[in-house]
């Protein structure tokens, strides 16, 4: 068993990484990580185009695809392209994203409520410039404190 | 930190030459004339060539002319399209090849007469700024000067946050850079010395092929001129630290007070910098700033007189 400790990282696909970079850090509050291929040494040893943005303690690798990808339908702001991150806040962060989205002229969905019997409490969903899809979302637990996962084996 | 000062423009360019005589006949081919000799500071045995704009071709004397021309390092240069038109029959009468490449920077993308001079100093002559179209039988102005840099985000720091450059354009960051390099590599695009870099994938799981990709660039606005900075693709020896005024170099024209505020916002950050130096009354330039950049190129804030 590989016995995985948690998620490291995830790598996306944007058609620009300096629009990338100010989107994820003057919309969404990142910071910059760090940029691959703007030094000598990486260019002789032949490395990609590509940059991180830390969200929190997350980090997106943000990858220059070499072809365009397709894009998802403008109005589309829920999905999976690729696949969708979802970012916790606390509730009260929720609504400064939102104002800041709308701020920003960044069209989203939402807020959907979930069920109220499930943790999840409200989500909004957009894009990045590249058609990756985001979800921010508050919990409803999220002042809980919970124990560690008991193991009990298999069979 | 965004600096406070706000520079003219470029005030004169320093190349280097093996041969000031053979060299000032090849820049009369291009319109340039002689002004003087060994009048501007820190330039060695140097011929002075005066534009229209009043701005400076230096053409210093040295051993070993750090010229690289299978780099991006470039002059640009504004004539009247009459006037390029006259310098290309000149240049074939005289045996020089001219190079139709293009580059990356929107801006230039009608602008692709290039030649070298005698000692490998690419010159790019720009006709297309709408200046001015009729013959003017001089070089106008100034329009770009290109350098190289083995790291891109310290000079993007250096000239954008230190100097108070503005960026221009950013060549590589972006999936229609990489498309458009793959017309380079399918041999459907001329492109200019060091804008495209065939790269070895270093993993296995690509096999080691090779890539055309863009070589990235950086273009800064300082008043009506542009600063490309080019990624190197090699290492080159530098100059040795303790050497801060030097050729190559690439002058700034500012005022004497946002000169004496450069050195001291420069001096708080620790860059390296002599000056601000007076110079002789014979001299076209009252007062320098010398500085090296992150990649070791010379610069020179100055004053004229």
């Amino acid at each position: 068993m590989a016995d995985v400790e948690g998620l490291s990282h995830s790598a996306i696909c944007v058609h620009d990484l300096k629009q990338a970079e100010d989107f994820y850090c003057n919309i969404l509050g990142a910071r910059l990580g760090n940029r691959v291929n703007f030094k000598t040494d990486d260019a002789i040893r032949g490395r990609s185009v590509h940059g991180s943005v830390i969200l929190e303690d997350y980090l997106l690798a943000l990858v220059v695809p070499r072809d365009f990808m397709p894009m998802p339908a403008e109005e589309q702001q829920r999905g999976a392209h690729g696949f969708r991150h979802g970012f916790r806040v606390s509730r009260e962060r929720f609504d400064r994203i939102k104002s800041e989205l709308m701020r920003q002229n960044v069209p989203f969905e939402g807020p959907v409520d979930h069920p109220e019997k499930g943790p999840f409490g409200q989500s909004i969903y957009f894009k990045d410039p590249s058609g990756n899809f985001l979800e921010i979302l508050w919990r409803r637990d999220e002042g809980a404190a919970y124990s560690k996962p008991y193991i009990t084996g298999v069979g | 930190m965004i600096a406070p000062i706000t520079m003219d423009g470029f005030s004169h360019i320093v190349v280097e030459t093996t041969d000031l005589g053979r060299g000032e006949e090849f820049y009369r081919l291009l319109g340039f004339q002689a002004s003087g000799y060994d009048r501007v500071p820190n330039c060695g045995a140097h011929a002075l060539f005066q534009m229209a704009s009043g701005q400076w071709l230096i053409l210093a004397r040295s051993e070993r002319p750090r010229t690289f021309p299978d780099s991006g390092v470039h002059q640009a240069y504004r004539v009247t399209p009459w006037d390029r038109d006259a310098i290309g029959a000149k240049l074939a009468a005289a045996g020089v090849p001219v190079h139709t490449y293009k580059e990356d920077r929107p801006a230039e993308a009608a602008d692709n007469f290039y030649c070298f001079d005698p000692d490998g100093n690419r010159i790019q002559l720009i006709a297309n700024s709408g200046v001015a179209t009729d013959p003017r039988g001089k070089v106008l102005s100034i329009d770009h000067a290109a350098i190289e840099s083995h790291d891109l985000e310290w000079a993007e720091d250096f000239y954008v946050n230190r100097l108070g450059w503005v960026a221009d354009h950013r060549v590589g960051w972006r999936t229609d850079d990489y498309v458009r390099a793959k017309l380079w590599g399918e041999g459907k695009e001329q492109m200019a010395p060091g804008t495209r870099r065939w790269d070895r994938r270093y993993t296995t799981m690509e096999q080691k092929r090779l890539l055309p990709r863009p070589n990235t660039q950086l273009f800064v606005r300082v008043g009506d001129g542009v600063l490309g900075v080019f990624l190197a693709t090699q290492h080159r020896q530098e100059p040795p630290e303790e050497q801060i005024v030097g050729t190559p170099r690439i002058g700034v024209r500012a005022s004497r007070a946002v000169l004496i505020e450069t050195a001291k916002l420069l001096a708080e950050a620790r860059s390296l910098t002599a000056g601000p130096l007076e110079h002789p009354s014979r001299s076209p330039i009252a007062l320098s700033l010398y500085i090296k950049d992150p990649g070791a190129n010379f610069l020179e804030i100055c004053v004229p007189r």
